[in-house]
């Protein structure tokens, strides 16, 4: 019987980074646009927008990630007869969360701008849209960056829980190579220097970003 | 006059756009939701009485063949039943039944890994058409899904090398037995009167059996997952089962309706049985043969 060597068990869990790596960026792009639509949604001054996008964030934040999974995959399916695959589920339910919190960390870099900004663009005959789009936004991406990195480096981390529904990921290689092994101590502390290398460029990304930014 | 409203409502550009955001958004939803509870694979898992002469028309086996493939459960973290190799492909005893099980359906095998508390609600949503995962049968599963005969062996036992003779609970007695502490074979070994037999409690499995291995003790009670571990590593110590001190053997889950898939594996599994391919695997996986109860049941 062939055995699980250092080098193997290295090479499987890089192998496993892939599905880290790819539900990230699922949750990064289909999350970020969906946030920004939800946060225009979150200042709009239409009343009935606010209040279904704030029903919408309460519901992504108010709920764990896992329920969320579970929800996507077993509940769609058990209630509406909807067999989503695994990808397509872990899509929703990662999009649906990322998106609730992007959209409430944006929101709160563009209301934490002085609402003089908002009235001097009007005062110059901007539209609504132009304001947003020449002055607020602009500023308010500044105070963005740094909480949104630090909320995607969570992402990163929270994909472990898409496990559940069938993704040999990063921690659930770990999981699996450590029942044959049982060398826990190796095999985690090698899944979590490989986090590590992923988490860590991004938060040095988000520093120099800000000092780009700044004037 | 509505085109009037409207306007006003959406009084500016960003107002519309919004608006014909959540009206495509509206669309889209009713579009999917639609042509998904027709076209998408419809799910059996909610058993009401509307739906259960729905249910009876549905034919798993008939689905499978056409189709060419079966989509089984299998278990990757929980050897020797299953586990993953250097290659994360999962490889074991459950692995090995799954594939002998397609082959004799004359089908191609789609080995789905699933984390075990989730293996009955993947076969409930249809996501797998069977379930061959070191499943026990107990009352709750029963009553949401069906089990063919039994067809892996998962018991406690008394082991011991093969020049001592216990064939019973009586030929213990003089006997010194090494148990976990707390483990289910404590709890069957304790029922036995304390005067006869000598027990010696030991913190965890792997003490147990290196207790056995050292010669501490003579006879150890332990589970067979753990015995087949301890024979695999320790060839030249012969160590064998003794006797069954608590049998709860593993089923294949299958759906409820799904009658005729159930006869069919039931079936296969006798045939297996007969064949002693069965067997071979039990030798190949557990390091002993299936245990005589095991082989006799042919019928579910």
């Amino acid at each position: 019987m062939d055995e699980f060597t250092l080098s193997r068990i290295f090479i499987n869990l890089v192998i496993a980074t892939k599905w880290t790596l790819i539900l990230s960026a699922i949750a990064f792009i289909c999350g970020g646009i969906v946030g920004f639509i939800v946060m225009l949604m979150r200042i709009s001054p239409n009343k009935l927008l606010r209040g279904i996008s704030f029903i919408y964030v309460e519901f992504f934040q108010g709920t764990p990630l896992l329920l969320q999974l579970f929800l996507a995959f077993f509940g769609l399916s058990v209630v509406f007869g909807i067999n989503l695959s695994p990808l397509a589920a872990a899509t929703l339910a990662l999009t649906g969360f990322t998106s609730a919190f992007l959209a409430d960390i944006w929101r709160g870099a563009v209301q934490a701008l002085p609402q003089g900004q908002w009235e001097a663009g009007s005062a110059i005959g901007f539209s609504y849209f132009k304001q947003l789009q020449l002055i607020i936004l602009p500023q308010a991406i500044k105070q963005a960056i740094a909480p949104t990195v630090g909320f995607l480096v969570q992402v990163i981390k929270g994909t472990s829980l898409a496990s559940i529904i069938g993704f040999t990921e990063l921690s659930r290689a770990a999981a699996l190579i450590n029942n044959v092994t049982l060398q826990s101590l190796l095999i985690f502390g090698l899944a979590g220097l490989i986090y590590f290398i992923v988490c860590y460029p991004l938060s040095t990304w988000s520093q120099y970003l800000e000092q780009k930014l700044s004037y | 006059m509505t085109l009037k409203f409207l306007k006003a409502l959406f009084s500016t550009p960003f107002k519309r756009a919004i608006a014909l955001f959540c009206a495509s958004l509206l669309l889209t939803i009713s579009i999917a939701s639609c042509s998904g509870s027709s076209d998408a694979v419809k799910s059996k898992a909610n058993i009401s009485p509307d739906n259960i002469a729905q249910l009876e028309n549905s034919n798993t086996l008939q689905e499978v063949k056409t189709a060419g493939k079966i989509n089984i459960a299998v278990p990757a973290d929980f050897p020797p039943f299953g586990a993953v190799g250097p290659d994360m492909q999962p490889r074991g005893y459950d692995i090995d039944v799954a594939n002998q099980i397609a082959q004799e359906l004359g089908v191609e095998v789609e080995l789905v890994s699933v984390v075990g508390n989730y293996r009955i609600p993947f076969l409930q949503t249809d996501r797998v058409d069977l379930v061959i995962s070191s499943l026990g049968k107990n009352e709750e599963r029963a009553a949401i899904i069906d089990f063919s005969q039994p067809y892996a062996p998962f018991f406690s036992g008394i082991y011991g090398r093969s020049k001592i003779e216990v064939a019973s609970l009586d030929d213990l007695e003089g006997h010194t037995v090494g148990v976990a502490q707390g483990s289910l074979e404590d709890l069957e070994i304790s029922k036995l009167p304390p005067d006869k037999i000598d027990i010696k409690r030991y913190a965890n499995n792997s003490l147990t059996a290196s207790a056995l291995v050292s010669g501490q003790v003579n006879l150890i009670a332990t589970g067979n997952v753990v015995a087949a571990k301890l024979i695999q590593d320790n060839p030249s110590q012969k160590i064998e089962s003794k006797f069954i001190l608590k049998d709860s053997p593993c089923y294949v889950g299958i759906r409820k309706q799904d009658t005729e898939l159930l006869e069919r594996v039931n079936k296969i599994l006798a045939h297996l049985k007969q064949t002693g391919k069965l067997n071979q695997l039990s030798l190949k996986w557990f390091g002993e043969p299936l245990p005589k109860d095991l082989t006799a049941t042919t019928q579910a």
